[in-house]
């Protein structure tokens, strides 16, 4: 009974830390305010994964969202002048009063189907996270890693060819 | 309550928040931003049902995922950069057509 509190104590925690810093991510005002929250919700997302034991897909969560890509969103706002991105920097309000109770409804049913609902029994345990998963994604997934390889060499060369200046 | 489901509700929440913010944000950087908070969303999702089936399979999804999002933000920065490079401005509200 003991462990299951503290698991109890450490989700309530973590959830408050990732709820927070994702409406702040939606609703702060200046787009490199909105970076630091969306870097907050990624360590949060870390700390997540480390608590559910999946550890090698919390250091990468690390290493490719909170370094990769934030970096990359800091580069692209440091290229774009300052007093433009600062004429938008708020939201739209109508669509948030629209949006927000349907979003709020569709919340509450979606969580009744989920608590309502039952689990598949479990059919595995395991024993070492990364040893499993690394065996795993190179027998049963070697054909989509490779897929994805194509997928990344793809993206670099569109984003190669979006970027680059009009002659 | 299972700890599970609270981890999948959270999820939901993440999803519905990220969703929240592609619809009501005005600077197209913070909408793409918005789009990664739901594939967070998705991920904790996948990792949650995988603690509790005691499986990888859900993970290694979730790896798949993070390659795309990676794919879908030098995309769609590009994207962001020579829209505001060919017209100027970059509010989602002015961009109404597909042609100069």
């Amino acid at each position: 009974m003991g462990e299951d509190r503290v698991e109890w104590i450490i989700f309530v925690i973590l959830g408050t830390w990732l709820i927070l810093s994702a409406l702040g991510t939606v609703f702060v005002k200046s787009p490199i305010h909105v970076i630091l929250f969306f870097l907050s919700t990624l360590l949060a997302m870390a700390a997540i994964f480390l608590a559910l034991g999946a550890e090698l897909l919390a250091g990468i969560q690390l290493i490719i969202y909170a370094v990769a890509i934030v970096v990359f969103y800091v580069l692209v706002i440091t290229t774009i002048p300052w007093e433009k991105i600062k004429r938008f920097g708020g939201i739209y309000k109508s669509e948030l009063m629209i949006a927000s109770p349907i979003l709020f409804i569709l919340f509450l049913l979606m969580s009744y189907m989920v608590v309502k609902g039952k689990f598949a029994q479990p059919v595995g345990f395991v024993k070492d996270n990364v040893k499993d998963l690394g065996e795993e994604l190179f027998t049963s997934y070697l054909f989509p890693f490779e897929v994805a390889s194509i997928i990344l060499l793809v993206a670099m060369i569109g984003a190669i060819l979006l970027g680059r200046k009009e002659e | 309550m299972d700890i599970i489901k609270a981890y999948i509700i959270l999820s939901i929440a993440l999803f519905l928040i990220g969703f929240l913010g592609v619809i009501v944000r005005k600077n197209l950087i913070t909408i793409l931003v918005s789009t990664e908070l739901m594939l967070n969303g998705i991920n904790l999702a996948f990792v949650a049902a995988d603690k509790a089936l005691g499986r990888v399979d859900g993970q290694i999804f979730a790896f798949f995922v993070l390659t795309v999002a990676a794919a879908e933000v030098a995309v769609g920065l590009g994207l962001v950069i020579s829209i505001f490079r060919l017209k100027g401005f970059e509010a989602s509200h002015e961009i109404s057509q597909l042609r100069d």
